[in-house]
């Protein structure tokens, strides 16, 4: 079965990851910890919103505490899964990229997925602990079905994280510095700390339908608490197969550009 | 991403956290002056620099080192005030928001305790870089360090919106003079009384940043041994 192959080698390079982090242990204890106070820094600014701000844009403080939570967990997981992105430039620059082309295996797959970041993974733990205590002390209504609803849309999200990624390796390959497009993801990501619909209307079209982060962070955050979602539901799984196939296509395109000058 | 949050945070009051939507854009626009000013820094990978020995080319040159990351470090932070200044111009001129400038009197001690705050964050990652002569795994602290600075400079808000006991233990931190004073300086929040006292505590942080990374910096030197050139 080619999805065993695929799953031994992302095993593999989890392996790896794992090892690397627990050679660097006093490194990695220093990420997680600075994690965790960004974490708490945040949460600590929503909770004071919430003592001297009965609503935000039409939303309670315990709803805003939920688009930040599902937030937290929908690029914690992005980012261990993806983290191989920040290091694809170098091995464009190096030549590398030619190993990872004549390999019996699809080339994205280890372009995204290797070395996942084992810190976010040890983070995801407690974090979603945390989240799921916080989230039994607020008041939002959670239901079996939106539960349900949720975890499809947050498949959903990390197929737009995945597109999202494979557009900036494909723009790498001719461009070879990366840096700046993960930068610019990062930015835009963050923007849905807070729900897309408190931005400027041109904001927010461009954040729901041309990089869709809003599909991504705010839609599965309003189904949670059984909120009207701001796009149909249908309309999320259409743009989100769309930007798929799409940023599929571009990854071929240029990969025809490819001309391998640096090996 | 501030300036949206801020502005719906204001749609239903006049003051929030003491402060009047003017002050918060105001302090916004000004927070990301400094940044740009002085928490940007092209001193990010100096301990690897250290560490690979790419110091010792540095070393052999007829000027000091400390000249050398300063000169570095103007040109990048000229480069990205110029940026911020161009984003900031867009965002003013889409937004047009009620900005408030102070007296020049005020505006001209704003522009010595920037100076400050720039110097005083030059010795920090200068502080960092010395971690390089001992260990390459240098990336873990600094983190650690840049997400408490985002804070404790009040990058991510103002921080006389915390509970008075974090301010005080702040406070005996040099961190809100990197940033977060010198932005309270501009819209007016401190009083004439106080400019003397916190100007004296400015330049207590740099004096002691100073000496620390004098004592540093020797020491690493005597340790350092060029391999890897």
């Amino acid at each position: 079965m080619k999805i065993n192959s695929y799953l031994r080698v992302w095993r593999l390079t989890a392996t790896n990851a794992l090892q690397i982090a627990f050679v660097n242990r006093g490194t990695n204890l220093f990420f997680l910890l600075g994690k965790a106070f960004r974490f708490l820094i945040s949460l600590l600014f929503l909770f004071l919103i919430k003592e001297s701000v009965s609503s935000v844009a039409g939303y309670s403080s315990d709803e805003m505490i939920v688009f930040f939570l599902t937030y937290q967990l929908i690029d914690s997981v992005a980012q261990t899964l993806f983290r191989n992105v920040y290091v694809f430039g170098n091995q464009v620059r190096s030549g590398e990229l030619d190993f990872l082309l004549i390999k019996p295996l699809n080339p994205l797959f280890r372009i995204l997925t290797d070395k996942p970041d084992i810190n976010d993974l040890l983070f995801l733990i407690p974090t979603t602990l945390g989240s799921a205590y916080l989230l039994s002390t607020l008041s939002v209504t959670l239901t079996t079905s939106s539960l349900l609803l949720f975890g499809l849309l947050f498949l959903n999200a990390v197929i737009i994280a995945l597109a999202l990624h494979i557009i900036i390796v494909a723009m790498a390959i001719s461009m070879v510095e990366i840096d700046g497009l993960v930068w610019l993801y990062r930015d835009l990501s963050a923007l849905g700390r807070f729900p897309i619909t408190i931005y400027h209307e041109s904001v927010r079209l461009v954040l729901f339908f041309l990089l869709p982060i809003g599909l991504m962070l705010t839609i599965p955050a309003q189904v949670l608490q059984n909120l009207t979602p701001s796009v149909s539901l249908p309309i999320v799984f259409i743009v989100t197969m769309t930007l798929l196939a799409a940023s599929l296509q571009f990854w071929k395109f240029s990969l025809k550009k490819y001309t391998s000058a640096s090996s | 991403m501030a300036l949206s949050v801020w502005s719906v945070l204001f749609v239903n009051q006049t003051e929030l956290f003491g402060y009047t939507r003017a002050e918060m854009i105001s302090y916004i626009f000004v927070a990301a002056l400094l940044q740009g000013l002085i928490l940007a820094t092209a001193l990010h990978g100096l301990a690897g620099r250290i560490y690979s020995g790419e110091i010792s080319t540095l070393l052999l040159k007829p000027m000091s080192l400390g000249s050398y990351f300063a000169i570095e470090e103007i040109a990048d932070k000229a480069r990205n005030v110029l940026f911020t200044l161009i984003e900031s111009g867009i965002l003013i001129a889409l937004f047009q928001p009620q900005i408030m400038f102070p007296q020049l009197a005020v505006f001209g001690m704003f522009l010595v305790w920037a100076f400050g705050g720039t110097i005083l964050n030059f010795l920090f990652s200068l502080l960092f870089g010395t971690l390089g002569f001992w260990s390459p795994e240098t990336w873990g602290p600094k983190f650690l360090f840049f997400i408490f600075i985002d804070f404790s400079a009040g990058k991510l808000f103002p921080l006389n919106i915390l509970p008075e006991w974090l301010q005080t233990v702040l406070f005996l931190t040099p961190f809100p003079y990197l940033t977060f004073m010198q932005s309270q300086l501009f819209l007016g929040k401190v009083s004439p009384e106080s400019i003397l006292q916190h100007s004296i505590i400015i330049c207590f942080w740099i004096v002691f940043f100073f000496l620390l990374n004098k004592f540093l910096w020797d020491k690493g030197l005597k340790n350092y041994a060029a391999q890897g050139q």
